[in-house]
């Protein structure tokens, strides 16, 4: 059955040994969604990304993704998902395409015309022996692996670090232009890259969700503001830091009453690096 | 006529969706896009700029509510037949609005003087115009 929503994940939470990696973690991801996971390194977004593909389970919580729980999930749903981990993981010993052709026998709708057409477009040298390859050129054919069967869902985990902008930009023009509808969490530091593409914004800090929101609404609603003495916990103030005796705080101005304030406090808008370097200092 | 650039900063503080319902807005109302004439399609926008085509479709959607603009069968999307430029100078600056926002409060974080904010916006109004 097709469920509206791609992912729904309710009270997660998983700890390895006595350290606490996700902290309940609730979030629903609608289909077609295109989420941005942003954190810091060790914040738990590849552990929350592992949860979602079933590769681990937490100690509390559910998770459905497809309709399904991950640890169980059918031959038709997996099929329907693509993933790429940080380390390309490939049989080094085989060529680019050879290995490819390998890959797609394991998927019933493999589009084989359409990697051949974006293994030339970007560069790809067909014959070129994998443990030849830099980290870019690895990356280039696990995303090739990932998308080949067009999937329903894609999971990116920090995908494009060693590859160039131009090679960036072409990459994410390939998540869309088959134009089928298509649920994908990237996660990534590059964050003028996910500015372009993403829908949802997903803010992890030390194992807890700061923010899930669309990211059209965040964008416009999370703003900043410098003060010279700290607020009062209060409805819709989302972190503060200081610095140098100056306060910066983070508010979602739909809930945050603005008469906590002083008169001469202006409120300004921010893009996603400032949103991550104001919420997450 | 040539078809229409927009021109899109995804690293701006305003939404993509926004910034290209703004340009529409501002072309139509301020006479540059005449009737009837041709939107580039969703997926040449979102190629164009690497953007997500869902983006550039809420954009449309949007400014299709509003009646600026409406889908031809076969064709895309045109500049609406009945959209009809303002007359009201309060109208138009009301589109000039949120630039003149976003500006004010970079100037004030550059700790750019008003005076000086004003000469830069004259030399580029003058430049523009030709």
């Amino acid at each position: 059955m097709k469920t509206a929503n791609a992912i729904e994940v309710r009270g997660l939470n998983l700890a390895y040994g006595t350290a606490s990696v996700l902290r309940d973690v609730n979030l629903t991801i609608p289909r077609g969604a295109v989420v941005g996971l942003v954190g810091h390194n060790g914040a738990g977004k590849t552990s929350l990304i592992h949860c979602l593909l079933g590769a681990i389970v937490a100690q509390e919580g559910s998770v459905e993704v497809l309709g399904e729980n991950p640890m169980g999930f059918s031959d038709p749903v997996r099929a329907q998902i693509g993933y790429v981990s940080q380390t390309p993981e490939l049989l080094e010993w085989m060529k680019a395409k050879q290995y490819l052709d390998y890959i797609s026998a394991f998927y019933a709708e493999w589009n084989a015309g359409r990697v051949n057409e974006l293994m030339a477009k970007w560069g790809m040298d067909p014959k070129q022996k994998i443990s030849d390859m830099s980290l870019g050129q690895k990356q280039k054919v696990a995303l090739l692996q990932a998308i080949g069967n067009s999937p329903t869902l894609l999971v990116l985990d920090e995908p494009v670090a060693s590859l160039d902008p131009i090679m960036r930009r072409d990459f994410m023009r390939s998540l869309f232009d088959d134009g089928a509808e298509r649920t994908i969490i990237v996660s990534s530091h590059l964050l003028s890259d996910l500015e372009r593409i993403i829908t949802h914004l997903i803010l992890v800090k030390d194992g807890k969700i700061l923010v899930s929101e669309e990211w059209d609404l965040a964008v416009e609603n999370l703003q900043k503001v410098r003060l010279p003495q700290p607020l009062e916990p209060q409805a819709g103030l989302i972190s503060q830091h200081s610095q140098n005796g100056q306060v910066t705080a983070v508010v979602d101005v739909r809930s945050f009453d603005p008469r906590a304030l002083p008169p001469s406090a202006t409120l300004t808008t921010m893009n996603l690096d400032e949103i991550f370097v104001e919420v997450m200092s | 006529m040539d078809p229409i650039q927009f021109d899109i900063n995804p690293s701006a503080s305003i939404p993509i969706y926004k910034q290209i319902v703004l340009q529409v807005q501002r072309m139509v109302l301020g006479g540059n896009l005449a009737r009837g004439a041709d939107l580039p399609s969703v997926r040449t926008v979102a190629s164009q700029h690497a953007i997500n085509p869902m983006t550039v479709s809420k954009a449309y959607s949007q400014l299709e509510v509003m009646g600026l603009i409406q889908r031809v069968r076969g064709q895309g999307m045109i500049v609406a037949a009945t959209s009809a430029r303002p007359k009201s100078l309060k109208q138009r600056l009301e589109l000039l609005r949120p630039i003149v926002r976003s500006a004010a409060t970079h100037a004030r974080e550059l700790d750019i003087s008003l005076e000086d904010a004003i000469k830069e916006f004259k030399d580029h109004y003058g430049e523009e115009s030709k």
